[in-house]
């Protein structure tokens, strides 16, 4: 094996693409779409809630008014604060409008209420409540709406009744409701998150959504890049100029250039990635774009994070690439190959059912046993080290059986790439892969 | 099957042997290496085999290819012709047997002196010309500077100097090409080994290879090239090797193959039918060609009695001493091969 043309065929492979449009436009692109998709559905959303026309039918009396107050008055920073209890801030998702209307109870029973479904499908209302003797009893009020799947606005109307009602029984049994509300408030956890380089507050959900960030990008480039060399690998063969190529350059070479360009093709994308995520959740860049409220703490992205992430970004790249490129040398045509990526696609995808136990446990003998199989190590370890960093040896020990792991594989896909690459026709079978493997 | 054959240094021939094989026996080979005439063949093959699975796709061919020959690998399709130049250049490992470069086991580095255009050939089409002719260039050593300069020269001269900032899938299929041949000989190597370079080609792109050919023989360099058509090998050649179903069946210089045979080769028309010509006693061989008959006579044969005995048969209005061409010797090569 010499280093030149691994360097000659790896400066090709890293050059066209990064000199390419379409890989700055990706790179560009990507952290916009992510932040639309997470800013926009939470603005739609807000704007679709914001105003909800609601009918109210009190049938046993004394609660609509209040109720409709209250829907109303929970705009406002709370009533009900007592004095020494700072009144819990309203979260932005809970201050839907509505728009209530007080409907009295008239007439026929069922025909008022078959009225009131008519006016919800006229579209003059968007849903009605009907509060009943008997429903109330057993705890229970009726909500009519063409949608019942906005359980945000559910659960908030279920919220207010349940304090309106429950105000009028503690009254009725001669307890003070304020007193109660003060007495049973709710107690937040206020979240430390304990590090080596100085404790600091983190909201819990924050840190949850950075492991799961994590995992996913790393999922995302690790497939895209490995697909990358699969659809290269075919372009090679199907262009016929692999054998051009192999005229002074050995499979191998050819098979290390080729995994080494276009590793740093994704490393540079991801290098450009997290330089632009850790300088944005740096907390004087936050509080400075005023992107947050003051009590959300973001979790800060370190640049041993970062490392580790690099780190395994490449290890799970190369461990997957490898199997990608022999896929590619094996088979004809994108079609063909995608049958056999998707098996490789199962370990892929296998950490993701291991991804909410981990994050609760990171510790468990279940995630340090997983994180140690080499397929799996790269997505879970990435978990892991974003949730709690594990002891270095089972970082160090989980980075060495993954190379090791990756030799073996370049020895075997080799083998297979050797072959391949210059059969043109139908698919190999397995048996005829396994002669490959054994006869190369 | 074993041929081989002297050279002096200019090129022509010596003294040399060629497996005689209208008897149909093998030559177990007179021993006639280069440390006899101190001249190292360019480019060697000794008893190379390669099967895959049951097939045997080369069955022990040996070939030399003298320096500043052009030398023809020739047979039909399936013959063993690319898997021969695949081992060559290494692409492939034979099962057994040898191949050596300046008359020395190859080494690595020898490829790099070669200036290989695979049967099966094409570009990256979104690089550009430049781009790719320059990627060429490295992957054969070429320092960039100078690869540049050499870029700009050759495309120039192949009138697609205007081309050099499209990217490949701008062009037609013939400016490809010629960017192939580009690429392939940009390192100016010692040894061109093609493996069928016309096929597919438009005229201007043949034109262009055939120049090349000749520009590269007359400045002492060595080709070989295989190929299916005999009319283009019987043009360009000087020596071939002919094989047949993995062996080497016909080798030797064209010109001495073609003495060999001139003596007893007679094309013949006549109304005679063809089972009887050939059960005439004298004739070794009747070949059907487009254009007539052609009689091989036995080598003690008498033509002026060969001829008395076919005129009894029937109306002769042609019989006539003929060289033979490829094509000839090729049939009559493979039917002994048989």
């Amino acid at each position: 094996m010499r280093i030149d043309p691994i360097v000659t065929i790896a400066k090709r492979e890293y050059f066209s693409r990064v000199k390419s449009k379409g890989f700055w436009v990706a790179t560009l692109l990507l952290p916009i779409a992510m932040a639309a998709l997470t800013i926009l559905p939470s603005m739609i959303a807000m704007k679709s809630r914001a105003s909800q026309r609601l009918a109210i039918v009190d049938e046993v009396g004394g609660y609509g008014a209040a109720l409709a107050a209250k829907l109303v008055e929970e705009e406002k920073p709370a009533a009900v604060a007592a004095p020494g209890v700072e009144p819990r801030k309203p979260r932005k998702e809970e201050t839907a409008q509505f728009k209530v209307e007080l409907v009295a109870r008239a007439g026929d029973r069922a025909a008022q209420r078959t009225d009131l479904d008519r006016r919800v499908l006229a579209g003059e209302i968007d849903a009605w409540l009907w509060l009943s003797p008997e429903g109330l009893a057993k705890n229970e009020v009726e909500y009519h709406a063409e949608s019942v799947s906005n359980f945000m606005t559910q659960s908030r109307l279920s919220g207010v009744v349940s304090a309106v009602v429950g105000e009028a029984r503690l009254k009725a049994a001669g307890i003070d409701a304020v007193q109660v509300s003060t007495l049973t408030h709710d107690i937040d956890l206020e979240t430390t998150r304990v590090l080596a380089e100085g404790s600091r507050q983190e909201g819990g959900m924050a840190g949850f959504f950075l492991a799961y960030f994590l995992f996913f990008l790393l999922y995302m480039v690790t497939l895209l890049y490995g697909q990358q060399v699969m659809n290269g690998v075919l372009e090679e063969k199907s262009s016929r100029i692999v054998e051009v190529i192999l005229a002074t350059v050995r499979p191998i070479e050819l098979l290390l250039g080729k995994l080494l360009g276009i590793g740093l093709a994704g490393l540079t994308q991801l290098v450009v990635w997290l330089t632009t995520m850790a300088a944005l959740s740096a907390p004087a860049v936050l509080t400075a774009l005023a992107l947050l409220p003051e009590d959300v703490k973001m979790p800060q992205v370190g640049l041993g994070l970062i490392a580790h992430f690099l780190i395994l970004f490449l290890l799970g790249f190369a461990l997957f690439a490898t199997l990608y490129a022999a896929i590619g040398a094996a088979t004809n045509n994108v079609q063909e190959a995608q049958q056999f990526a998707g098996f490789l696609v199962v370990f892929l995808v296998a950490p993701m059912f291991f991804l909410i136990p981990i994050i609760n446990d990171p510790d468990s003998t279940m995630a340090v046993v997983l994180s140690m199989i080499p397929p799996l190590t790269p997505m879970l370890m990435m978990l892991r080290i974003a949730v709690k960093m594990p002891p270095l040896w089972q970082i160090l020990a989980a980075y060495a059986l993954t190379t090791a792991f990756i030799v073996f594989l370049i020895w075997v896909c080799a083998r297979i790439y050797r072959i391949g690459i210059l059969m043109y026709g139908k698919k190999p079978t397995f048996q005829e892969l396994w002669r490959w493997i054994r006869y190369a | 099957m074993v041929c081989r054959f002297l050279q002096t240094a200019a090129g022509k021939t010596r003294r040399g042997w060629i497996p005689y094989l209208r008897t149909g026996v093998g030559f177990s080979g007179r021993k006639a290496s280069q440390e006899e005439s101190g001249v190292s063949n360019n480019l060697e093959l000794r008893e190379v085999r390669k099967a895959y699975g049951d097939f045997v796709a080369v069955d022990g061919v040996s070939l030399a290819v003298p320096p500043g020959a052009v030398f023809g690998l020739l047979g039909q399709n399936g013959a063993g012709k690319t898997t021969s130049i695949r081992m060559i250049m290494d692409i492939l490992a034979p099962d057994r047997g040898e191949v050596l470069f300046f008359g020395r086991p190859r080494r690595l580095e020898d490829l790099r002196r070669v200036g290989y255009l695979p049967e099966e050939r094409g570009l990256y089409r979104k690089m550009t010309v430049f781009d790719h002719l320059l990627f060429f260039a490295e992957l054969h050593g070429v320092e960039r500077r100078r690869a540049g300069k050499l870029i700009t020269e050759w495309l120039e001269r192949v009138e697609l100097g205007a081309w050099a900032k499209a990217r490949v899938e701008a062009l037609s299929k013939g400016m490809q090409q010629k960017i192939q041949l580009v690429g392939t000989i940009l390192h100016d190597p010692d040894i061109l080994i093609l493996d069928e370079p016309f096929s597919g080609l438009d005229p201007i792109a043949q034109a262009l290879f055939k120049d090349l050919i000749g520009d590269f023989k007359a400045r002492g360099k060595t080709i070989l090239f295989s190929t299916h058509i005999l009319e283009q090998a019987e043009k360009l050649c000087d020596h071939i090797c002919l094989i047949s179903h993995g062996k080497v069946i016909l080798a030797g210089e064209l010109a001495a193959l073609k003495r060999e045979r001139g003596g007893n080769v007679y094309r013949l028309t006549t109304s005679a039918d063809r089972v009887t010509v050939a059960a005439t006693r004298g004739v070794a061989e009747v070949l059907d060609q487009p254009s007539g008959l052609r009689l091989v006579l036995a080598a003690d044969a008498d033509p002026a009695a060969v001829l008395r005995k076919l005129v009894q048969h029937g109306d002769v209005t042609d019989f006539r001493s003929e060289v033979p061409d490829l094509e000839t010797l090729f049939i009559q090569a493979v039917r002994h091969a048989n």
